[in-house]
């Protein structure tokens, strides 16, 4: 199991759900294993509370969801839509300013 | 351990006013990501009472769960998010309503009412009938 999220990784859960989904659509199970694949396991969301954080993104025009019945179970498939494209733009940049900040103020190189 | 119904969780959400939609939604995804992390468990060999330890665990407790969602108003009924326009709207709707209501009555009663209106017409005309019998009689004694 991942460990919990230190406080000041507000808003990187909404940045990988949606880096994620603007790839290709998934729906709540699927996203929780591929964020862990894709971190290395070194960021956990909350398997359960990840659906609020998906309605709310949907509420906000940034996701669309369909639902869908794969053999015989029904699935709820979440999507980016443009506007979470642009969202997804917009926290990219301001997550590059500010992990190259904390990469200059450590004095390490740069990875942006 | 017993499968969870998300009972609790749905009461809270209910009473919380979040919309109806979200918290068929919620249930409904948490009862498959629950069979997910179940199976999920299974096929990695663990007995079935440790599956369904591991699911609960994975899934995280109810009140968090309930405390996350609760912390969104964008997902509650728009009646509680915007209660005075909510009271507003209400009472246009009973005033705009309220004239109409024996219009709206009648649309669809056409037969009870068609039956109702002979019913009463034959009752008036009985009464009528028997008042000019009785007022003849006096008359003309």
């Amino acid at each position: 199991m991942a460990q919990s999220n230190p406080p000041f990784m507000s808003g990187v859960p909404e940045l990988l759900v949606l880096r994620l989904l603007a790839s290709r659509e998934m729906y709540g199970y699927e996203l929780v294993k591929a964020v862990r694949l894709v971190t290395d396991e070194a960021i956990g969301l909350g398997e359960g509370v990840i659906y609020p954080m998906l309605h709310w993104l949907e509420e906000s025009g940034a996701l669309k969801a369909k639902r869908r019945t794969v053999n015989g179970r029904t699935r709820v498939y979440y999507a980016a839509t443009p506007k979470g494209h642009r969202r997804l733009e917009h926290l990219s940049d301001e997550w590059r300013r500010v992990s190259s900040g904390v990469n200059s103020a450590l004095g390490e190189p740069d990875n942006a | 351990m017993p499968r969870p119904h998300f009972e609790d969780l749905e009461l809270t959400l209910m009473h919380g006013g979040v919309a109806p939609y979200y918290v068929q939604r919620t249930m409904l995804e948490l009862h498959e990501h629950y069979e997910d992390l179940e199976s999920a468990a299974l096929a990695r060999g663990m007995s079935s009472e440790e599956a369904a330890r591991e699911a609960h665990a994975m899934l995280g407790s109810e009140q968090t769960i309930a405390s996350v969602i609760l912390a969104h108003p964008e997902l509650k009924a728009w009646s509680c998010r915007w209660p005075r326009a909510a009271v507003c709207l209400r009472a246009a709707l009973v005033v705009a309503t309220f004239p109409e209501a024996p219009v709206m009555f009648c649309v669809g009663r056409g037969p009870e009412i068609a039956r109702w209106s002979v019913a009463v017409g034959l009752a008036t005309l009985l009464v009528g009938l028997l008042l000019s019998s009785l007022n003849s009689l006096i008359v003309l004694g």
